[in-house]
């Protein structure tokens, strides 16, 4: 798939005319972005501008030749981010992303920021930050500077804008940039971090001529000086190469076309056993989280298996995991088994108070049936049922560790379900 | 030792939508973790990983999807899995794979709502809010396997449909079918044959490729896929557009697109509908089901028969669109429809109702754990 790759003499279409109010700083971003590509000569397959919503996310319309993606509300990056991460992983590593978001949308997509600058991938973010939201009516934003007046903070801003750059910094980012659109380097620093490998954003700080400039005392040359007040900085804040993009570091740990198939592990069961059993049966193991409970039923199932068995394992446990009761409930049939809850066990194992208590609380021992063997152990108060009782001291004799398996191993002795080898083998 | 080796293993229905995913050729995968639909994450990451391909953390369920859009867009098979709480924070995203007709597979596996609702607890209960999320309530094709294998099978499907019509597609689910072990005979696994996106040849003419990226003669047209970073500029967008994907308010062209996102799947929706038919031609009662429930369904019917009742049994393995030919021509002498899921409302029932025009609709509906075949019995005359 080779084509001729052309070199660009412009991104942006020549001749377009800008959406944008007179004066607004979106059209020096633009040019500036167009600037900063034609100066880095990268082939225009290899652009790819993601907009956000908003004024700013206008802009791919704009932009005959590269690539364009117009997102969602403050996802932008975040879409970004897949698209790169599956260029260096996946691709040539070839592809420079570049996001417009404003000021709203950036802290919508706060997270997004985070992650990608945490991950390092090779995006660039143009943050355009005109201190409100322009599109829908003026309403400030988390970058108004104190003060600020808009439609929904009509007696001025009372909450400190946010230091996007300086967030930028403690997430890892290692090209952080704050530039005035009308700044005449602006070009120069967009070129610098589009070139950056891994990521990288440049807040833009411009006026809006519609919304900021009525009931504000603000004016072009004013907004440098309300940044600053803010304790914010202007310039580049960092240029660091200290860490390798996300996909480099990923190809390390996984090198592409290992031996797949060699290396994944066949865990197929061969059936070497035989069974008696005609019937499908439901069993449940109850005992202490930690107790192995559920591996020791994983083995029954894979004794069963191999046994020409078919089976299905359901677990049970507290949300936390490691503490409380652990259920395993087991079904067994020499044929297809569809229905994989157990209404009426054949056989019920508890190996501890957890998971007897538990047994209580799901009612399991009103449902049994006289031929319904329960396997308890002898430390345990014996329940009240019907069902056919079997005490064995299996914690004393064997510790609360192997104190299911110990006694899976029992039952499948006393029910003759299939050969005690399988178990042992399994 | 002469043993004949029979390829059986023991496998959760998350296993094997991570197996068949990987079957189908997805290389991406990102995941957020959440029960009942972990285990799908922890599996592609496996295989994945293994392979060189990407499987990777997001920081939430936006960025999952979000991600998986860029890959799907920059041209590889994408997936995510989450469950109800994931798929709310997803909607806003799946709509946009919609709108810019990017391929994608999701699985959803449900657990007990609303809200964050029960963890641990299986449920039937985003049928709709799954089918319905889009503004528009276009049709995302919904797949739903009860078992193992068909976890496998549908999955591979899905990265198909997903990937031929360019479209989100989901794998439904729920923590009954995605968290228990099951016995799998590899060897009754259908290999299926997953499909690749059609693509534009990435031959350019004049150095820079142009070509609509939303071009379609009739409206059921497939758009050729062009990849983003690749020699043919993309212009993708989720807000509405033309062909060429550029914003337009209401022109004709515009509207145009938009019918025909739903176009290109009503139109195929009959090739869209598996079913598993197991029709008594006496049989005055008709059980139709679906995922887990079908497990219970079809023992229901199997105990019925063995006391001599005549009943019949529609499996739908596809919900979205609704295979109605399939229902309608499963009624023959039907009275009866009676129809189990988990949710309270009978939420599927109530999208294939109006089919039946002349039976007695019947809903077998609980929530909090599975529906028994007993309780399914029950209804059957």
């Amino acid at each position: 798939m080779t084509g001729t790759i052309p070199t660009p003499t412009t991104f942006i279409t020549e001749n377009c005319a800008m959406p944008f109010c007179k004066g607004c700083g979106h059209t020096h971003v633009l040019r500036k972005l167009n600037d900063a590509l034609m100066k880095l000569q990268i082939p225009p397959s290899k652009v790819n501008l993601v907009t956000d919503i908003g004024c700013i996310g206008l802009a791919d319309a704009l932009f005959e030749t590269p690539h364009t993606v117009h997102t969602t509300h403050g996802r932008s990056t975040a879409f970004a981010t897949g698209i790169e991460l599956a260029d260096s992983v996946l691709s040539d590593s070839k592809l420079k992303t570049v996001v417009l978001i404003g000021d709203g949308g950036a802290m919508i997509g706060l997270l997004h920021l985070v992650n990608a600058a945490l991950l390092n991938v090779d995006v660039t973010v143009l943050l355009c930050n005109n201190f409100l939201f322009g599109m829908t009516g003026g309403q400030h934003s988390a970058f108004s500077p104190m003060e600020f007046i808009t439609p929904t903070t009509p007696d001025g801003n009372i909450i400190p804008p946010i230091d996007m750059c300086r967030v930028m910094l403690d997430a890892r980012a290692e090209f952080v940039a704050r530039k005035l659109a009308t700044d005449k380097d602006l070009g120069d620093v967009l070129a610098e971090a589009i070139q950056h490998p891994g990521f990288s954003l440049v807040e833009i700080v411009e006026l809006c001529t519609e919304h900021a400039t009525t009931k504000n005392e603000l004016t072009g040359n004013a907004i440098r000086s309300v940044i600053e007040e803010q304790g914010q900085e202007f310039g580049i804040l960092t240029n660091e190469k200290n860490r390798a993009e996300f996909g480099v570091l990923y190809a390390d740990k996984n090198p592409r076309d290992q031996a797949f198939s060699a290396s994944q592990k066949d865990d197929g069961l061969i059936p070497q056993f035989e069974s008696k059993l005609k019937h499908q049966v439901g069993i449940v193991i109850a005992g202490s989280a930690g107790e192995r409970v559920q591996s020791a039923a994983k083995k029954l199932c894979e004794a069963a298996v191999m046994s020409r068995l078919h089976c299905t394992q359901k677990n049970d446990n507290p949300v936390t995991q490691g503490s409380g009761f652990s259920l395993a409930e087991v079904i067994l049939s020499p044929h297809d088994i569809f229905y994989t809850g157990i209404e009426t066990p054949d056989a019920v194992i508890v190996v501890s108070e957890d998971g007897l208590n538990e047994l209580y609380e799901k009612h399991v021992f009103d449902r049994l049936k006289p031929t319904t063997m329960l396997l308890i152990d002898s430390s345990l108060p014996k329940p009240h049922t019907d069902a056919n009782i079997i005490e064995y001291p299996f914690r004393k004799e064997y510790g609360g560790a192997k104190a299911a398996l110990k006694a899976i191993e029992l039952y499948v002795q006393q029910s003759g379900l299939f050969p005690v080898e399988a178990f042992q083998t399994s | 030792m002469n043993h004949t080796y029979v390829p059986i293993k023991l496998r959760t229905g998350n296993q094997m939508i991570a197996e068949g995913a990987v079957k189908a050729g997805c290389r991406f995968f990102a995941g957020y973790p959440i029960t009942p639909a972990s285990g799908i994450y922890k599996s592609m990451i496996e295989l994945l990983q293994r392979k060189g391909d990407l499987a990777i953390s997001s920081p939430d369920e936006i960025s999952a999807l979000a991600y998986c859009v860029g890959a799907s867009l920059r041209g590889y098979k994408a997936m995510t899995a989450t469950s109800g709480p994931g798929w709310a924070l997803m909607i806003e995203t799946v709509q946009y794979a919609l709108m810019t007709e990017t391929p994608l597979v999701i699985a959803m596996v449900q657990r007990l709502g609303p809200s964050t609702g029960g963890a641990t607890q299986g449920a039937q209960g985003d049928v709709l809010l799954t089918e319905f999320c889009t503004s528009g309530g276009y049709t995302i094709p919904v797949l739903c396997p009860s078992t193992p294998l068909e976890c496998y099978e549908l999955t591979v499907l899905a990265f198909s449909w997903a990937e031929l019509l360019r479209t989100p597609v989901v794998i439904l689910t729920d923590k009954e079918v995605g968290m228990t072990t099951e016995s799998v005979n590899y060897e009754q696994l259908q290999l299926l044959h997953a499909a690749d996106r059609i693509s534009h040849l990435q031959k350019p003419t004049n150095g820079h490729g142009k070509a609509k990226t939303y071009e379609f003669t009739r409206l059921s047209d497939i758009p050729k896929f062009a990849p983003v970073g690749g020699l043919i500029k993309v212009t993708a967008t989720g807000s509405a557009h033309n062909k060429s994907g550029e914003l337009k308010k209401n022109d004709a062209e515009t509207l145009e697109v938009l019918h025909h996102l739903e176009e290109k799947i009503r139109l195929r929706k009959d090739g869209l509908a598996i079913v598993k038919r197991d029709v008594d031609p006496e049989a005055e009662t008709l059980l139709i089901s679906y995922g887990i429930t079908a497990r219970a369904t079809e023992e229901a019917i199997h105990i019925a028969r063995k006391q001599g009742k005549k009943v019949s049994g529609l499996h739908l393995l596809t919900l979205f669109p609704v295979p109605e030919k399939q229902i309608l021509n499963s009624l023959g002498k039907v009275k009866r429809v009676v129809i189990a899921e988990e949710n309270l409302s009978g939420q599927y029932r109530s999208v294939i109702s109006h089919l039946m025009k002349t039976q007695e609709v019947i809903g077998v509906n609980k929530i909090g754990s599975m529906i028994t075949p007993q309780e399914i019995l029950k209804e059957v005359l």
